[in-house]
């Protein structure tokens, strides 16, 4: 709280000088004439109209609320809870209430306003109910609503306790008089406040946790109207298409554009060497991600008039590639053995080590398995793509990132400009997984814009190059081994593994099942060429498969049911909610009944974000019910999965990320490969890396709230879904059919039975 | 080469090479960037349009092809945003991050002109769009929602 309210005061500080010198700070991210072009369709581009309370909120004539949100839209609703969260406090008209982005260049001139509380400008992990951000948002509400009321006490020459707030209006009751927001709101801006108010307790909140609006941007989805990144329009524009060295590291060895530059509409054909980035004009400057995810690659792109001319043009520049060290991976089966061989290595790492794994070998049943997890694409709906505008002293961008501060610093390394000389929109973003969060996709719009100056330059990256030219989730190879005791339950634990290369083993390392009593994790990476990130739940979207597969071999081979076994192995567990999440998604699903042959029920539970500490992070459970018929065909029939994310702020927004992170946890594990020649990816588009449609989503995915626990925390809903459909379906093909599935994708084993 | 389009009741003459996907004319020539660019190969659907009534991919439909044919965009599709659709999306807030979503309306809507009261099945079929974020149990269920609406 302290450190809370003395960013407030020192924000009104600031506001005051706003308000009172007209727009002498905001002229610095006013946008320029060209953005100012696209502010009829982009609302969050302009400052918004009216008076500003402190930067994150600004209340208009009309009665108009702008709230500010620091992290990007990508889909979960944090736009709407920015809102929901400020609207607690400050009482609105939900109608006149509306988000737009908080520009990182004033986040950066002036020291941090919209990071120093709730930490960066970049959106994953539950950012927006955190509970700093709640608490700030409520405090802004809060403050916003007493300051509107002292004006408005000033103004009727009545105490300040004598009036209300609700929709919008402030009421004198005793003399009947109202007043709208907006009225008072440019008097109200400037009021000094002897004390910020302390915002109501949990317990009297009336929006948070029980109103559950859609989506702020939803009518602008659906008359597509919401600007993306793809849909930035500039006047000057031009479009470019580009082509990455397709063994990623690679580099070209000869160029020859003499047809392209003659074909229609080409207006340049440049390329972009990682050599070429410029560099931070102060060594002591920092991306709040670093640069190391995020150099550049060695490419080629045309510029053209049109989209379609660039793309046909950059087919027709002829390009010999030297493909680099990437070319030592002949194939996908060459970089498995690889990951694997590693496993035997006597130089792993120990990551973590507990009492004492001995005991494993003086145990009659041992049971080990080898797990495998391959190379997997975000795919976001919207491909890669940005804008940049570059001239000798400016950059301008406007992008779907996921961490629009990332993104600012990566446009200034990338020219090396000092961050003061960079605007940066952010837009709408077509999905982002874990895709957009480093800014190797900024840093090649910007490195393209360079070559071509004093235009905007709208960079396309075509479905294909997007795919080709990923940050994967990276191949995981993992030995775990157990001996179990004579009651059928593991004495120790030991896991080894090999990632190529970005990752940890959340969802492994951080286990609460007993067995972290004695065990030991140790392991390596593998320096493939192959670039890899982050993925909807890194680490832990390969390790909750691989732990809760070995779990449940286990219990089979103990011959206890799977659901019982992980209870025991969670006795005395101090969180709870892993108990109710288990209890409650077994209850709903039938677990248990019997079921007609070739069907099967399988479990399966883990935590995303807690890192192993109790009362941390987002617990859930899911159960699958499948049906595998003879041939070996899958259907999935229903999921039914309870969770523990302590509280909820938004029940609907839960539901949909629940209900979404199962979806895309079903095609992770059922569907997703991509496979290596030469050094390059093979597969560029939906035809090869198959999708989940409507028809092949199960009927029911039931979303039980039975699990929770009600701790305090509200922890994020996106991720941890995706960690455990996969397993769930795998341990329910083997109830099914006894085939036991130890590598992803599933569509490539053979589950058919007699 | 100059060609003549009409698109959402209005003629537009504009200045494309012949082999111009339709998407490409409609986002770059025309500024109307409802119209989704996904896949490229007619796969994910988030170009859908109609085209003489029926769902259509556009990044499958060269300029050249449309000679006298009638498009409709999500643009065209309502006067106010107020096609059933539309307003049941909003209600039920189906979608998540929204890309693909102009797409699995408008194909969602030809279906309905052709089959007022859809199965599942029927749905399944004719809307198969790619959804990266997983809407589709609440596009199906929406889908049936807006017949419901549009037969009353």
């Amino acid at each position: 709280m302290g450190k809370l309210e003395s960013v407030s005061r020192r924000s009104f500080l600031i506001s005051t000088t706003v308000v009172g010198g007209g727009f002498a700070i905001g002229l610095q991210w006013t946008p320029s004439q060209a953005a100012g072009e696209t502010a009829k369709d982009e609302p969050w581009a302009k400052a918004a109209a009216g008076s500003e309370f402190t930067p994150w909120i600004s209340i208009a004539p009309d009665s108009t609320v702008t709230v500010r949100c620091a992290m990007p839209e990508i889909g979960n609703g944090v736009f709407t809870q920015s809102a929901m969260t400020v609207a607690e406090e400050l009482h609105v008209d939900w109608s006149k209430i509306k988000v737009e982005y908080a520009p990182p260049l004033r986040n950066f001139l002036e020291k941090s306003v919209y990071t120093e509380a709730g930490g960066m400008m970049g959106y994953f992990s539950g950012r927006s109910t955190t509970a700093e951000r709640i608490q700030l948002g409520l405090q802004l509400g809060a403050g916003a609503r007493e300051r509107l009321k002292a004006a408005a006490a000033a103004q009727w020459k009545v105490p300040v306790a004598e009036i209300t707030t609700a929709n919008s209006i402030l009421t004198h009751t005793a003399s009947g008089r109202t007043l709208k927001y907006g009225e008072v709101a440019a008097k109200a801006a400037t009021v000094k406040l002897d004390k910020e108010p302390t915002p109501k307790p949990r317990s009297e909140w009336t929006l948070l946790g029980k109103a559950t609006p859609s989506k702020l941007q939803n009518p602008a989805v659906v008359n597509g109207t919401a600007v993306y990144g793809m849909d930035i329009r500039l006047p000057g524009m031009v479009y470019a298409a580009l082509r990455q060295a397709p063994a990623q590291g690679g580099s070209i060895k000869s160029l020859d554009a003499s047809i392209a530059r003659k074909m229609p509409g080409v207006l340049a054909v440049v390329t972009v060497d990682p050599k070429e980035s410029a560099g931070f004009s102060d060594p002591k400057l920092q991306a709040p991600f670093g640069l190391e995810m995020c150099t550049a690659q060695n490419a080629v792109a045309v510029i053209a008039t049109h989209y379609w001319q660039a793309r046909k043009a950059l087919d027709a520049v002829r390009i010999e590639w030297d493909d680099g060290a990437g070319a030592q991976w002949k194939t996908t089966e060459t970089m498995n053995e690889a990951a694997r061989a590693l496993l035997d290595s006597k130089d792993l790492k120990v990551e973590k080590t507990e009492g004492d794994i001995s005991s494993i070998d003086k145990q009659d049943k041992i049971i080990e398995g080898f797990y495998h997890t391959p190379y997997c694409d975000q795919a976001p709906m919207e491909p890669l793509n940005g804008t940049a505008l570059v001239t000798p002293d400016s950059v301008e961008v406007w992008h779907p990132s996921q961490h629009s501060q990332q993104a600012f610093m990566v446009a200034a390394h990338e020219t090396g400009l000092s961050p003061e000389k960079v605007v940066f929109h952010q837009t709408y973003v077509g999905g982002g997984f874990g895709r957009r969060v480093f800014g190797d996709d900024v840093r090649m719009v910007v490195a393209i814009a360079r070559k071509y100056p004093g235009k905007p330059v709208h960079v396309i990256w075509s479905r294909e190059e997007s795919m080709r030219q990923g940050r994967y989730r990276a191949i995981v190879a993992t030995n775990l081994r157990t001996g179990l005791d004579k009651t059928g339950y593991p004495v120790a634990v030991h896991g080894k593994y090999a990632i190529g290369s970005v990752g940890g083993t959340a969802g492994f390392h951080d286990t609460p099942y007993a067995f972290n009593k004695n065990f030991k994790v140790e392991g390596t990476k593998v320096p493939f060429n192959i670039l890899s990130g982050a993925y909807r739940g890194p680490g832990y979207n390969s390790h909750a498969f691989i732990t809760e597969t070995f779990v449940d071999e286990c219990a089979h081979a103990a011959g206890i049911d799977p659901l019982t076994y992980r209870l025991k192995l969670l006795e005395g567990y101090s969180d709870l909610g892993w108990v109710m999440c288990l209890k409650e998604a077994a209850s709903k699903a039938g677990w248990g009944k019997s079921l007609p042959k070739g069907m099967g029920m399988g479990i399966a539970i883990s935590n995303w974000a807690g890192n192993g500490k109790p009362q941390a992070g987002t617990t859930v459970a899911t159960v699958a019910t499948v049906e595998v018929s003879k041939a070996g065909k899958l259907k999935i029939h229903q999921l039914d999965v309870a969770f523990d994310t302590g509280g909820f702020l938004n029940r609907d927004a839960v539901v949909t990320e629940m209900v979404g992170g199962s979806i895309f946890g079903l095609n992770m594990a059922l569907n997703e490969n991509l496979t290596v020649r030469n050094g390059r990816v093979v597969e560029g588009n939906y035809d090869e890396y198959p999708m989940l449609r409507m028809g092949d989503t199960p009927t029911k995915i039931n979303i039980h709230f039975g699990g929770l626990s009600g701790h305090e925390r509200f922890c994020e809903p996106g991720e941890p879904p995706a960690g455990v459909a996969g397993p769930a379906v795998g341990n329910a093909i083997f109830a099914a059919t006894g085939k036991r599935i130890r590598s992803m994708p599933f569509r490539l084993h053979d589950i058919s039975w007699t | 080469m100059s060609v003549t389009l009409k698109i959402n009741g209005q003629t537009h003459t504009v200045d494309a090479d012949e082999d111009t996907p339709l998407l490409w004319v409609l986002r770059d020539h025309l500024g109307m960037t409802g119209t989704k660019y996904g896949c490229g190969i007619a796969q994910c659907g988030a170009c859908t349009v109609h085209l003489d009534g029926a769902a259509a991919r556009s990044c499958q439909i060269p300029v050249s092809a449309l000679a006298g044919a009638e498009v409709t965009t999500i643009e065209g599709l309502s006067q106010n945003s107020d096609h059933p659709l539309q307003k049941v999306w909003v209600e039920n807030n189906v979608p998540q991050c929204g890309y693909c979503q102009t797409g699995m309306i408008m194909a969602a809507s030809a279906l309905l002109k052709q089959v007022p009261h859809p199965t599942d099945a029927e749905i399944d079929m004719a809307v198969d769009n790619i959804c990266r974020c997983g809407t589709y149990p609440r596009v199906r269920a929406a889908i049936h929602q807006a017949a419901e609406k549009l037969s009353s």
